[in-house]
């Protein structure tokens, strides 16, 4: 499997975004963000498809698009982009300027396919280096904001009255997911960045308490299943994304059977 | 250290209309302050301009210590997502932002392990915060306020939601701190018995009125409580509060 450098490639990304996405991931639930994250790939999708048709990178179409969404959202203020209605429209809006864009373009079905769903296949050194680099930055990120994006995350009424700039860090965050979305539509497709960057830290939330735990869990949940659908698709020709959501859709459920054995032991359920 | 808190002339408002209108008062620097009053009476709003959250129209507010003050907040609840199950140690570590770093040193370990300890709240630190009874969830919300090193500290009715053996708990624990920590306290009750217990002064508001005075004086008073809280619809719970409040200041 590792004789081909597609695989190697696909690998070293594919660990990198999955530590990154499990980061990103506790903190996007904790912020009650997950469908905006949705929303921001369908916002890639569009994006990427505005480069194919501009003739420029797909990555550059998806970043611009995504970070551009990040303002809008930061501007607007996250409460309205919460309700569904919002979000709806914003989802379909984006899903339909990516069609018109593809259909102006001469890119062919197998790009629309790639870009929905993921690809590892197509992955040269040169993308790994791109995606290593965003993936580095994100994390680095993570790491000097750390104290105070989990103060505004976990316990907001405390961050403000500790005087945290926590407009900043809002909008902060959003760009930054905007990138971590933008890197993991590549690799999982827009229509399952929830995959990656909700489903695992969701599931963490079932076996720790703390933060940092979660994180970490989420990482490792992550970095298995992106390994687990690399390998399984290259033996079985099927989907890698399709593994991948299988796999952390099992995580899910285990962690949940976990929680309530758990439950049951100390007589609560 | 804080030296000094006074108010001068402080007026706020919202949308055209005036919640306090010219106010001043001072703060006795290391006691027990409280603030009464009926709803509606502007005590939240001022608390959130103490804090700087929401800036005066008019007016000059004065807090002046060694260094830049810190202020710790504890309102009288707090949105917790259930669905977020963290743990209490990691809720109160969450206050530590003087640093950068994603990990704790060593000075924040154990100014956490002392915190924990002078709250009662080692034994909730692997607890998700979810789980906790309101009382338990208070004493790790005035950890997390702690661990920051406050100067002063703000009370928003944070024990009106607890049943009275965790109020008594609870007020004895925001005591200690002022007493033992030097903290200067303010803090807001509908509950007068507990005003006339802790508070050194108190400074009873309502709207574009106010006066401030010792809490024994000032609970005595009756006809300045029925003036002040005329407004509002007593019913007998509160009648007997008041009641017993008043006798308990008249014997203080």
């Amino acid at each position: 499997m590792f004789a081909y450098d597609f695989m190697r490639h696909a690998f070293i990304a594919g660990t990198l975004i999955a530590i990154m996405c499990g980061a990103i991931g506790v903190f996007i639930m904790a912020r009650n963000l997950s469908f905006i994250a949705h929303t921001f790939s369908h916002i890639g999708f569009a994006g990427a498809s505005f480069a194919v048709f501009a003739g420029l990178d797909p990555l550059i179409g998806l970043l611009l698009f995504t970070l551009l969404g990040a303002c809008g959202v930061g501007q607007l203020g996250v409460r309205v982009f919460r309700r569904d209605a919002a979000v709806s429209v914003i989802l379909s809006l984006a899903l339909g300027l990516g069609i018109l864009f593809l259909s102006l373009s001469d890119a062919q079905g197998s790009f629309t396919k790639t870009i929905l769903f993921g690809s590892v296949v197509g992955i040269d050194l040169q993308d790994v280096w791109q995606l290593v680099g965003l993936t580095l930055f994100v994390l680095l990120v993570l790491a000097v904001g750390y104290r105070w994006l989990k103060f505004d995350s976990f316990d907001q009424t405390g961050a403000e009255a500790a005087g945290l700039p926590v407009h900043l860090i809002s909008i902060g965050f959003l760009l930054l997911m905007a990138v971590a979305v933008s890197v993991t539509v590549q690799i999982v497709g827009a229509l399952l960045v929830f995959a990656l960057m909700t489903v695992p830290a969701a599931a963490a939330r079932f076996f720790t308490q703390s933060i940092f735990g979660m994180i970490l869990t989420a990482a490792l949940l992550a970095m298995a299943g992106v390994w687990f659908g690399l390998s399984a698709g290259y033996y079985t020709n099927a989907p890698v994304s399709f593994y991948i959501v299988a796999f952390e859709a099992l995580s899910y459920f285990v962690g949940l059977l976990y929680q309530r054995v758990g439950q049951m032991r100390r007589g609560e359920a | 250290m804080l030296h000094r808190i006074q108010m001068n002339h402080l007026s706020v408002g919202f949308n055209g209309e005036e919640v306090l209108r010219d106010l001043s008062f001072y703060v006795p620097v290391g006691k027990m302050f409280a603030i009464i009053g009926p709803n509606g009476a502007g005590k939240s709003t001022l608390l959130k301009v103490l804090l700087g959250l929401i800036r005066p129209q008019a007016g000059e507010m004065v807090i002046e210590g060694d260094g830049k003050p810190v202020i710790g907040y504890v309102p009288q609840s707090r949105p917790i997502d259930e669905e977020t199950p963290i743990a209490a140690k990691d809720f109160i570590t969450l206050g530590l932002t003087s640093h950068l770093l994603p990990w704790l040193t060593r000075a924040e370990r154990s100014k956490l392990k002392e915190i924990m300890e002078f709250t009662d709240t080692e034994m909730l630190a692997k607890k998700p915060i979810g789980r906790l009874s309101g009382g338990e969830r208070q004493r790790v919300f005035l950890a997390q306020a702690l661990i920051r090193e406050p100067d002063l500290l703000l009370l928003d009715e944070s024990t009106a939601n607890l049943d009275p053996g965790a109020q008594e708990e609870m007020m004895r624990l925001v005591f200690r701190i002022c007493e033992k920590r030097g903290v200067t306290v303010i803090f807001i009750s509908h509950d007068l018995a507990q005003v006339a217990t802790y508070a050194d002064q108190v400074l009873l508001l309502a709207r574009g009125k106010y006066v401030q005075g010792g809490a024994a004086d000032l609970l005595s008073d009756q006809q300045l409580l029925a003036e002040y809280y005329q407004h509002e619809p007593v019913d007998a719970a509160q009648k007997a509060t008041l009641e017993s409040a008043q006798r308990q200041a008249m014997f203080h």
